[in-house]
């Protein structure tokens, strides 16, 4: 018949067999393959898996893991990391399935949940890791990670804290030197001379400046503050910790496993009402110039804004900004009569699914000597927990980045710091307070729906 | 509502025509300027469509360009910010540990050429597995008579609205059950059965079959098998073109589930290595000359398998050439 | 042409396929149909099947992935029921993919038709493929950068032409309409793909008929290419339809869900609550509320295209 006979030419079955059968072999190989798939190393070495989500620190954790590997020539260390966006996914996915890492980089906000559902290894069971003694570590930092039971969940890995970070040129345009910024204060009823500094730093489509006649809000090219957007989804870390902060209030009525949040407290509302009115001032910029994701890193490399209070993670960042001649200031003091800044600091925790819960609290307990927290420190990406590796850390900050880092370091030398509210339901809470907060940055809600909301928050809690 | 007059309207040639718009060439000589006018401000309205599709790529290549620190100072001009190599070195793997963290690149080992090969095999085999059993099952709904076909047919359209929360976790724990885990068989395995998608659309083409054709040939002796492997499939080259195409750049650009499944660079397919080019850290930005770098380069091999099935999609083979 | 055969095919009267009126001739393809559909079958209920009953099951349960689900009867649905976040979920979904929709169908047809009529070149049937070569999440990356409000290219040509800077994914009017738009950019080609296939279906001597007739371009397309494109459009709309729902990837990567809860769309609420906050059971009922609106839609959508049938023979 014509038209078979046609199509037989013009289509080509015999490719599409063809084809099929390549593919059946490849995935007969495959199949082969699939059996003997990752089951490397069967030798006299065990093996442990470290997960982390930094990847800066990737290269610092290698070196570390190499050192154990050379004083522990029975265990292997292997790392992955997933970067944050997919890191608690795939930690949560190998939990159920039975398929993750033996000891991972832990946060504030996951471990309680973790620690309640029984998901972790108190460290204090194990024989490594038994008595960790808490003055080897900065202050505080063992106390976060210690549960309700009093037992350790974590071993310190690093701190960080918030500063603000600014470009010298910026400054110099100002008429303004680095002094300037030293010293500075805040209160919440007219912002001191911090908004002053702002106010200065803030500049105009026409160059006038803010603290000058005639200067337009509405119309801003430099704004003197950069925006970290409103802070709901981490408790104002980085956007406006050390301001609340330095009215004295705290987070929750203890240090750690509180049980009641205080937003309904006058000095943290009168906090964000100055904070986000500064935006009509324009002096910050507006959420929708900066949206749910602000970068403010980008905000001042590109001249938008002058001033950016940041956290020392960020310290890289900012160094490799081009065109940019960096400084770090402390943020201003309060009316407590010193700066306040947010502490919060990451731990290493081993998972209770792990086969090797010795040698994990091993390496857990290498992790958190002087000698691998040296090693981290000498990378010059983050601040480790214990003294001599943040010394290590602060010259390799001069060194490597040319910065003076103690606007960092000092607070948490001088106390002058408020622990990450550490409690139950922490991502839940999260969750409700963040479309709060940027309803509140808008300018759609009044700093006083904070009292409802903390009543809500109270009550998961107790829950 | 069908225009169909007769059996000699459908047998009428229409011949084999690659560019069978020639057709409709001559009407609108004869009609003149009026659809000049209409073809110059189609191809102004197809201009602007190009333009707007385009011009984000433009935007990444720019991007790619650039160095990472330049980007936020340079945002509005044209050009490349402070050109650079260095994200597309950071993609081929080709910059030491140190120099990538220099230039905000995030200093993860990539494999990119082992990454490439295991795409290429997921995505080959997903296609030429899924594609044939989803035409298999296509044929069965479309063409061959039984009990309950509806009814089964319509569970498979319910398939299609599984939420996705739902599968990740099942599937996982079977893939870890069957020992798969870290394997590509395991990254394979949920999609090469079928895809709710491919059965629909190729029953949609195979129901347009016409019936006599098929019907000639069973007089004639041939098997509902033999009519399927030596008739429908070779009529339906196009749509089985389209959809191939189609499956195999799913699958290639498929992020979550192979980033489940694999943990190390043996079952690391290539959009999981360049997930390494996003934010790695809550506060952090992506290294933008690296992914955008990282995007192009895994667009290609799509871009050249299409060039080389090109002409299947072009030409309309499959329906004009019922003689 | 073996006019012969052909007449003695046509004495069998011309009916929908797989209509009503069976010709009791014709052998029961059962067991040939069992075996053709046995690989689609396994695939059905290891992957879909199992996980949407246990998923069921879950929407029943409290569950944290990390320790033993408990049985709780109806209390996750009575909650979602109460859930303010929930309802403005589904508004906001709903509102996405009317726009996404509404504005992809548009557009993908008059490439398509376009395509057919203006040129047959590879080239730009590449070209308006190409945004589908781009995953999901980059694309949303890329779109993010050029429509910032005060970086991007988007809002300096704004600015150039005279209007006021937009802040695409920072204001609550605009985060909803600027993702559909984003989505329209990457799946225009692919759907008008499909549908583009769906017009190469269409015998080209219909067209000379009605041209013979007299019938104008619009008479043409309504008269048709639109009735013979139906099942292909159906399809093409049902499918759109269903992935639309699920809009997760752009969300989460520009706007999170934010301003306020502007663009918390159905899928980011779920993933919240399955992975961040660990009330997994919660998310479940979420997720069979989407797939109960998602079988309605669906169905209402079968019906009136017809999907189901074609009216070539």
């Amino acid at each position: 018949m014509t038209t078979a006979r046609r199509t037989r030419t013009a289509g080509s079955p015999s490719r599409r067999v063809r084809r099929r059968i390549t593919g059946s072999v490849v995935a007969a190989g495959f199949l082969g393959l699939a059996g003997c798939a990752g089951t490397a190393g069967a030798g006299a070495t065990t093996s442990i898996d470290y997960w982390l989500w930094e990847s800066l620190q990737l290269p610092g954790y290698q070196k570390c893991a190499e050192a154990f590997e050379r004083e522990n020539p029975d265990i292997e260390v292997r790392i992955t990391q997933y970067g944050w966006g997919d890191y608690w996914q795939k930690l949560s996915a190998g939990l159920v399935a039975g398929a993750g890492p033996d000891v991972f980089t832990d946060h504030l906000t996951k471990y309680p949940e973790f620690v309640s559902r029984d998901v972790l290894l108190p460290l204090d069971s194990l024989e490594a890791t038994k008595d960790i003694d808490e003055s080897g570590f900065q202050e505080g930092l063992l106390d976060l990670w210690t549960g309700t039971d009093g037992k350790r969940y974590g071993m310190p890995k690093d701190f960080d804290t918030i500063a603000l970070f600014y470009d010298n040129r910026m400054l110099e345009e100002a008429g303004m030197t680095a002094a300037d910024l030293e010293g500075l204060e805040w209160n919440p009823e007219d912002g001191g001379t911090f908004e002053q500094a702002i106010a200065h730093l803030s500049v105009d489509a026409n160059g006038v400046r803010g603290d000058e006649p005639g200067f337009d809000p509405a119309n801003v090219v430099t704004y003197g503050l950069a925006s970290g957007g409103s802070g709901g989804g981490g408790h104002g870390q980085t956007q406006w910790s050390w301001l609340a902060g330095a009215t004295g209030w705290e987070y929750t009525n203890a240090d750690v496993w509180g049980t009641e949040y205080n937003y309904d407290d006058p000095r943290v509302q009168a906090s964000l009402e100055w904070l986000f009115g500064l935006v009509d001032k324009g002096f910050m910029p507006s959420f929708e110039r900066v949206g749910t994701a602000p970068n403010p890193q980008q905000q001042l490399g590109s001249g938008q804004a002058a001033l950016s209070p940041d956290g020392s993670w960020t310290i890289a960042s900012y160094g490799r900004l081009e065109g940019v001649d960096l400084g770090i200031a402390s943020v201003p003091a309060g009316p407590i009569g010193h700066p306040v800044s947010m502490y919060n600091g990451l731990g290493d925790s081993i998972s209770a699914q792990t086969d090797t819960p010795e040698e994990a609290a091993r390496f857990v307990a290498f992790l958190g000597t002087d000698e691998c927290q040296t090693i981290i420190g000498e990378e010059g990406v983050v601040f480790p927990a214990r003294p001599a590796g943040t010394e290590a850390a602060i010259e390799a900050f001069k060194e490597k980045r040319g910065v003076d880092v103690s606007p960092f370091t000092d607070l948490v030398e001088n106390n002058y710091t408020v622990l990450f509210p550490v409690t139950t339901h922490g991502a839940e809470i999260l969750s409700i307070l963040n479309p709060v907060m940027d309803g509140l940055y808008i300018g759609n809600e009044d700093v006083s729906s904070l009292t409802q909301v903390n009543e809500r928050i109270n009550r998961l809690i107790a829950e | 509502m069908t225009q169909l007059d007769g059996p000699s309207t459908i047998a009428a040639p229409v011949a084999t025509d690659p560019d069978g718009g020639e057709r409709t060439r001559p009407t609108g000589a004869r009609t003149g300027r009026k659809v000049g006018v209409g073809r110059i401000v189609a191809w102004a309205v197809m201009g602007i469509l190009l333009l707007i599709t385009i011009f984000p790529f433009y935007w990444m290549l720019r991007t790619a360009l650039s160095s990472n620190g330049a980007l936020y100072a340079n945002s509005s001009s044209l050009l490349p910010a402070d050109f650079s190599w260095g994200g597309f070195q950071r993609v081929f793997g080709l910059q030491s540990v140190d120099e990538a963290i220099e230039q905000g690149g995030s200093g993860a080992k990539i494999d990119f050429w082992r990454y490439l090969v295991n795409s290429a095999i997921v995505a080959t085999v997903i296609t030429v597995f899924q594609v044939f059993f989803s035409a298999l099952a296509a044929y069965a709904f479309a063409r061959l008579r039984w009990r309950g076909r509806d009814l089964v047919f319509g569970v498979f359209l319910l398939s299609l609205m599984v939420p996705v929360i739902f599968t990740l976790l099942p599937n996982f724990l079977l893939v870890k059950q069957l020992g798969l885990i870290d394997t590509l068989l395991g990254i394979i395995l949920p999609s090469m059965f079928m895809a709710p998608f491919a059965i629909f659309f190729l029953r949609q083409f195979f129901l347009n079959v016409p019936l006599e054709v098929e019907e000639a040939a069973l007089v004639d002796g041939a098997s509902k098998v033999r009519v399927f492997f030596n008739l429908i499939i070779p009529m339906s080259a196009a749509p089985i073109a389209t959809i191939s195409i189609l499956t195999y750049m799913t699958a290639w650009n498929d992020y979550f589930w192979p980033l489940m499944v694999s943990y190390t660079d043996d079952s690391r397919v290539l959009t999981v290595a360049l997930g390494s080019f996003r934010a790695q850290s809550p506060q952090g930005g992506p290294d933008w000359a690296g992914l955008m770098a990282a995007t192009l380069i895994a667009a290609l091999p799509m871009i050249l398998l299409f060039a080389v099935f090109a002409k299947r999609i072009v030409n309309s083979i499959g329906f004009s050439g019922i003689k | 042409m073996a006019v012969t055969t052909r007449s003695e095919a046509r004495r069998a009267p011309a009916r929908p396929p797989g209509g009503a009126g069976g010709r009791q001739r014709r052998p029961d393809d059962t067991r040939l149909a069992l075996l053709f559909i046995l690989p689609a079958v396994i695939g059905l209920l290891l992957f879909y099947f199992w996980p949407l009953v246990r998923g069921i099951w879950l929407s029943f349960t409290s569950w944290d992935l990390l320790s033993p689900e408990r049985f709780v009867g109806f209390a996750n649905y009575e909650r979602m029921f109460a859930d303010p976040v929930f309802w403005n979920a589904i508004w906001v979904t709903l509102e996405y993919v009317v726009l996404n929709i509404g504005i992809q169908t548009i557009v993908a047809l008059a490439i398509a038709l376009l395509m057919q009529r203006l040129t047959r070149s590879t080239l730009v049937r590449g070209l308006i493929l190409a945004p589908y070569l781009v995953s999901n999440v980059v694309a949303a990356l890329v779109f993010f950068w050029i429509l910032d409000f005060q970086l991007g290219i988007g809002n300096q040509i704004l600015e150039w032409i005279g209007l006021d800077r937009i802040g695409f994914f920072t204001t609550e009017e605009w985060a909803i309409p600027t993702i559909a738009l984003v989505n329209v950019w990457r799946h225009m080609g692919y759907t008008a793909l499909l549908i583009f296939a769906g017009l190469q279906a269409i015998p080209q001597n219909l067209y000379e008929v009605a041209r013979v007739d007299g019938a104008s371009e619009v008479r043409q397309f309504t008269g048709i290419t639109l009735p013979l494109l139906r099942p292909i459009l159906g399809l093409v709309l049902i499918i759109s339809v269903i992935g639309s729902f699920q809009v997760f990837d752009t969300v989460s990567v520009t706007t999170s869900g934010g301003p306020v809860n502007a663009s918390r769309v159905l899928q980011v609420y779920i993933y919240e609550n399955a992975f961040a906050q660990f009330n997994f059971g919660y998310a479940s009922a979420l997720s069979v509320a989407m797939l109960a609106i998602l079988v309605v839609v669906t169905f209402f959508q079968y019906r009136i295209t017809r999907a189901g049938q074609t009216d070539l023979n």
